[in-house]
């Protein structure tokens, strides 16, 4: 009679204890997917400029984001509520990340937009001084002294790879993508002050 | 009416100018740059706006060379 009294106590216990734990999951199961849900938020906020910009660093968020979520699948709650705090931490830093680095680029446009301003006025002038003295010295009778004809013909190729940089330079910029094309122009530029020396063109 | 002197378009930063010395002509100018002095007349249509004639020129002026 004593044994089946203790029987029946210890059953009363689990019965509760089994009911505590049920409760407390039901009471950590909403504020788990709360959380999931804001960093899930948070993360969509951010997603298309950290994909452009910060590519790594949202694939590691990505990856927190989606253990969460796992965890809340597997009814893990108090792991979810455990872990949530960090995983929001690091959405919020990437996208302090995000913003930062959104800033410099934009600053970098701005300045490539306005270098390539002052280089899309100098480099056709460029092109046009040597264009001009190549179809000249193509209907010369002979080169001047000062010039072989392996120099002329270096002088012709280079001219010719101007002209394409040039069309691809402004390619870019037409694209969207005037670092890119500020590079190429300068590249151009260079090309340009080969053939200059080559011609023995001094300007000024 | 006097008639004004051919201004050339935009003065292009990349020009080669020469500055002619005492007993230079165009011709001479021309087989110095271009290794033929029949091509003096480019010289002389690059710098309408200061020549007037391709046999007048004078020590000192600047001319363009294209």
């Amino acid at each position: 009679m004593r044994k089946t009294g203790t029987i029946l106590i210890h059953s009363i216990w689990l019965s509760l204890a089994t009911a505590l734990l049920v409760v407390g999951c039901a009471n950590q199961k909403e504020p788990a997917m709360k959380m999931v849900a804001e960093a899930e938020s948070a993360l969509a906020g951010i997603k298309d400029d950290a994909a452009k910009l910060l590519p790594s660093d949202l694939q590691s968020v990505e990856a927190s984001v989606a253990a969460l979520k796992d965890d809340v699948a597997k009814g893990d709650y108090k792991a979810v509520l455990a872990g949530a705090p960090a995983v929001m931490s690091a959405i919020n830093s990437l996208k302090e990340a995000v913003a930062a680095r959104k800033s410099e680029v934009e600053a970098a446009m701005a300045a490539a937009t306005a270098e390539w301003g002052s280089l899309s006025a100098d480099v056709p002038k460029m092109v046009e001084a040597i264009q001009s003295r190549l179809d000249i010295l193509g209907k010369a009778k002979k080169l001047p002294k000062s010039l072989s004809q392996e120099a002329f013909d270096s002088a012709k190729s280079g001219l010719d790879s101007m002209k394409s940089m040039w069309a691809e330079a402004s390619s870019a910029f037409t694209s969207g993508d005037a670092v890119n094309a500020v590079e190429k122009a300068k590249g151009v530029k260079a090309k340009g002050e080969e053939v200059l020396k080559l011609l023995g063109m001094s300007p000024g | 009416m006097a008639t004004e002197p051919v201004k050339p378009a935009a003065e292009n930063p990349y020009t080669q100018h020469y500055v002619v010395k005492k007993g230079d002509t165009l011709s001479k100018i021309a087989e110095e740059f271009y290794g033929d002095k029949m091509l003096y007349p480019k010289i002389f249509e690059a710098n309408r706006d200061v020549l007037s004639d391709p046999n007048k020129i004078k020590p000192g002026q600047k001319l363009r060379i294209p």
